[in-house]
């Protein structure tokens, strides 16, 4: 199951050479909830999205996009 | 794939021994004799005291974070749904055939449902944890 909700995360990361454990601390979750949050598993709370944001101080709709799922009823 | 995360650890290990638990007890009520129906308080306490130091352990291990809180809350959900049911169901029984002689059909009802609650809890978690690896 996916979540509606995409992000940036891994390329962000990737341009900062920091690892998952290193953005796991600064954001005060565990390392399997950042490798979730990447894989669009799981949509983090807006308080931790907001801590995402913070560290690579950027504004939360570069990091995190919407894409509703599609409607099967036409 | 992920490797097995502290919480997931914790899970199986707790599946592994409520399912020993069973295990034993299956063999117990297999060879004991009569009157030993004392066992079904001794297992429950140690039930209990097991649930509680597990517990106890995951907060203090101090690096549980908001996907395994809402993890444990799915399988809490699963696992109070099914106390509620067994809770019920007992009830009824136990109205329409309640005497001291059934108090042990009770209690060992309850040991049944607690056990089935667990494993629900811990199955639950972990297949939530699987999904959302």
């Amino acid at each position: 199951m996916t979540s509606p909700i995409r992000n940036t995360i891994r390329e962000l990361r990737a341009a900062r050479s920091m690892t998952q454990q290193a953005l796991a601390d600064l954001i005060h979750v565990t390392r399997q909830t950042v490798i979730a949050i990447e894989g669009d598993k799981y949509s983090p709370s807006l308080e931790v999205a907001f801590r995402i944001a913070h560290v690579f101080d950027l504004p939360l709709e570069q990091i995190f996009q919407y894409e509703p799922p599609r409607s099967r009823r036409k | 794939m992920s490797r097995l995360a502290f919480q997931e650890r914790m899970l199986w290990a707790q599946l592994v021994a409520i399912l020993a638990v069973g295990v034993y007890y299956v063999h117990f009520l297999v060879h004991a004799g009569p009157g030993h129906h004392y066992f079904h308080a001794v297992i429950l306490g140690v039930l209990l005291v097991f649930g509680s130091i597990s517990f106890a352990a995951r907060r203090r291990a101090g690096n549980v974070d908001e996907r395994d809180r809402s993890i444990a809350a799915i399988g809490a959900r699963w696992s109070n749904i099914i106390l509620w049911v067994g809770l019920v169901l007992i009830l009824v029984l136990y109205w329409d055939h309640g005497s001291i002689h059934s108090a042990h059909l009770v209690i060992g009802l309850i040991f049944h449902l607690l056990l089935l609650a667990g494993i629900a809890r811990i199955v639950r978690e972990l297949v939530a944890y699987r999904i959302n690896a």
